[in-house]
């Protein structure tokens, strides 16, 4: 068989906030989400040798990649990994990594001082980490090889809406360099990320039982793009595109959008609050003259 | 790639000495390489001398205006130049329409002394691109005319609000050009009512098309090889810094959302933008669409400016797009990797294992994050976030301020 085999990338994003309302409720969630996570990546790995796996922890003060391990958390260690209980080298690996990249990141951040109790995860910046990390394995791939890449993010967050231009900026880098996002949402609806998988061809779930989380990942995303034509998954959300007008925050029809910085209002006002440029405000309109009837006497 | 110093110095002034020295053989005797080189140091010059606060046009209006002459047919680009600059120009458009959502061009063609307008004023790259792969059935004669094109590019766009910027591009391959009048009395005109021109040369500088740009504001160049064209031509992707007597204004614009009428008595209509269209592609029956807030026509994609009514419509993603022209990315500080080697093993960004042949690394001001090269260009190219500001709370927060809020 002369068929090139395309190399499918797997980038997860997991959402590891200790302020996410799922783990201040009952912290063994995080447990189950990781065990769920590591299942599932370790079936996108048995799906075929060429394929490649990722993985980040979003956490409250930083954005750590677990897999592949950053060299400096095991120093100069040989990775030889003898077999547990008849599981496949490569899963054990995949397995015992990030359960020990993780472990290291929560000591680091339980030994520094708390950031306040209420604080959102930074999604967008770990969304751009992943985007260089797959634009750097592109650049490596030795020519005649074709990838396709994804990104999955798993949250339980709420919506963010102070990360708005760092999202729109990921959001349509991905669907520049044909990146997928998927969305696989624990807790509520989150219309950014909605929006992010519209405008990349994803696919938005949100899970009503946490304890489905490993079947509801195997069924919608595990099976990569391309072949993803051929099966019939979740209808796509629709998407809201109109915009919100920035004194009041509802959703307009018409609205009056500045020249200059480009933000938009419902109605006319004389002054933009954003750039505080001053507008000239529409004289009246020019009277025509009236053009005179020639008399026919 | 002439410099607008006013100090320019001349041969006799010994202002130019051994300039063959600036081009360098690489180890397998290519020149590729060097003009590689020349053309990433212009690249990072230019990010340098960007800044975040100059008020920027963002409603665009160009004209592109090509050359279609006797020597387009010429073979130094290969295949002929007409053909070579056809090929960047697919490109160009769609990088320019994907970059400038609610921007619009048109497009002119001269030759045999005549100027021709081959391309409308309008916001739909498809078009454009369709007119441009057709000037291959088009053959190159004739001399240019320059002052027939400055004008009639000069007629639509007199027309325009005076808060639009009006621009035109020039790609000119010859060293002459045929007009009818005096062009110093078009060139006044143009710059009276604010017309940006650029102009980039195939063959070598016409003091002419200099002048032009120098009393317009625009910006001169000539190219070395395709790649340095394709780099001048994507130059003017960016928009320019807005003309000072550019007026501010609230430009009212329609934000229509997608509706789909279901059921027994959707009505299959035809959307306005093909309902004109002769050919039998496009104009589908279809019961779907986007219906303008004030009449009510319908369209089948955005942005688009509405035929029946005359507002413009766009969707919030398009505004989107061109944010990040008015909040870029500060500059990263170049470092030399030598000093940086015992602190730092890996990029922040890709986790790429910084190795002998990476001999500097880039710091970002704000959050002192390291990255590497590839990283760097990647993310002042195409991604506007710095990843290391980006996760770091105290750092997130003051971008937030200064950007726009959102929905």
């Amino acid at each position: 068989m002369n068929e090139e085999v395309e190399t499918s990338l797997l980038v997860i994003v997991l959402d590891t906030n200790p302020a996410q309302r799922l783990l201040r409720e009952r912290t063994h969630n995080l447990t189950q989400c990781l065990e769920s996570v590591i299942a599932f990546a370790n079936s996108h790995l048995m799906l075929k040798s060429a394929n490649r796996l990722a993985m980040l922890a979003c956490h409250s003060r930083s954005t750590e990649f677990l897999f592949p391990p950053p060299p400096a958390a095991f120093g100069t260690q040989a990775a030889m990994l003898r077999q547990v209980d008849g599981q496949y080298e490569l899963f054990t690996h995949v397995e015992k990594t990030i359960r020990q990249s993780l472990q290291q990141l929560l000591m680091r951040d339980t030994k520094s001082e708390p950031v306040g109790s209420a604080c959102e995860s930074l999604l967008a910046g770990a969304l751009a980490m992943a985007l260089c990390y797959i634009h750097r394995l592109e650049q490596d791939l030795s020519s005649g090889r074709n990838m396709n890449s994804r990104i999955l993010v798993v949250t339980g967050s709420a919506d963010s809406a102070s990360q708005y231009m760092s999202y729109m900026n990921v959001f349509f880098t991905a669907q520049k360099q044909n990146v997928t996002l998927d969305v696989c949402s624990m807790e509520q609806d989150m219309s950014l990320l909605q929006q992010g998988c519209d405008i990349t061809g994803g696919l938005y779930l949100r899970i009503p039982q946490l304890q489905g989380l490993l079947q509801y990942l195997l069924w919608v995303f595990l099976p990569e793009p391309p072949i993803r034509k051929k099966l019939v998954l979740p209808p796509p959300v629709k998407v809201d595109y109109r915009a919100a007008c920035f004194c009041h925050r509802e959703l307009i029809d018409i609205g009056f959008v500045c020249s200059v910085c480009l933000s938009i209002f419902c109605k006319f006002s004389p002054i933009c609050t954003t750039c505080h440029t001053v507008f000239r405000s529409p004289g009246p309109l020019p009277i025509k003259p009236k053009k005179r009837k020639i008399k026919l006497n | 790639m002439a410099e607008e110093e006013e100090g320019k110095e001349y041969r006799w002034e010994t202002g130019y000495e051994k300039t063959w020295e600036a081009i360098q053989e690489d180890d397998e005797g290519l020149l590729e390489g060097s003009v590689a080189e020349i053309i990433q140091r212009a690249k990072r010059k230019r990010q340098a001398e960007r800044h975040g606060n100059t008020r920027l046009g963002m409603m665009r209006h160009l004209f592109l205006v090509i050359d279609n002459s006797d020597c387009m047919s010429n073979q130094d680009l290969k295949p002929t130049r007409q053909l070579c600059t056809i090929k960047l120009l697919e490109g160009f458009i769609d990088e320019f329409f994907d970059q400038n959502p609610i921007s619009q061009m048109g497009i002119i063609i001269t030759k045999s002394k005549r100027a021709e307008k081959i391309s409308e004023l309008a916001g739909n790259p498809r078009k454009h691109i369709k007119a441009v792969q057709q000037l291959t059935q088009v053959a190159c004669s004739g001399e240019p005319s320059l002052q027939n094109a400055l004008e009639l590019a000069l007629r639509s766009l007199r027309m325009l609000p005076s808060h639009a910027s009006r621009e035109i591009l020039i790609l000119m391959g010859s060293l002459t050009t045929c007009d009818p009048g005096d062009i110093s009395v078009t060139v006044q005109n143009l710059k009276a009512q604010g017309v940006r021109c650029s102009v980039i040369a195939l063959a070598a500088e016409v003091h002419i098309c200099h002048k032009l740009c120098r009393e317009t504001g625009g910006l001169f160049g000539v190219i070395l090889d395709d790649c340095h064209f394709r780099d001048q031509l994507f130059q003017h992707i960016d928009p320019p810094p807005a003309a000072t007597f550019l007026d501010s204004s609230l430009i009212k614009m329609g934000f229509p959302h997608h509706l789909m009428q279901e059921g027994k008595e959707a009505s299959l209509t035809m959307c306005m933008c093909h309902v004109d269209s002769t050919d039998g592609e496009g104009g589908r029956l279809n019961s779907g669409g986007y219906f303008c807030p004030q009449c009510c026509s319908k369209y089948c994609e955005l942005p688009v400016e509405c035929k029946a009514c005359g507002l413009t419509l766009v969707s919030a993603p398009h505004l989107a797009r061109s944010y990040h022209h008015l909040f870029p990315v500060d500059n990263f500080k170049e470092l030399e990797f030598r000093d940086m080697q015992d602190k730092i093993e890996l990029c922040f960004a890709c986790q790429k294992r910084f190795g002998e042949h990476d001999k500097h690394v880039y710091e970002c001001g704000t959050c002192s994050r390291i990255f590497c090269l590839e990283c760097d260009m990647f993310i002042h190219d195409l991604l506007h976030t710095c990843p290391g500001c980006a996760t770091n709370h105290s750092t997130s927060q003051s971008m937030s301020n200064d950007s726009v809020p959102p929905r």
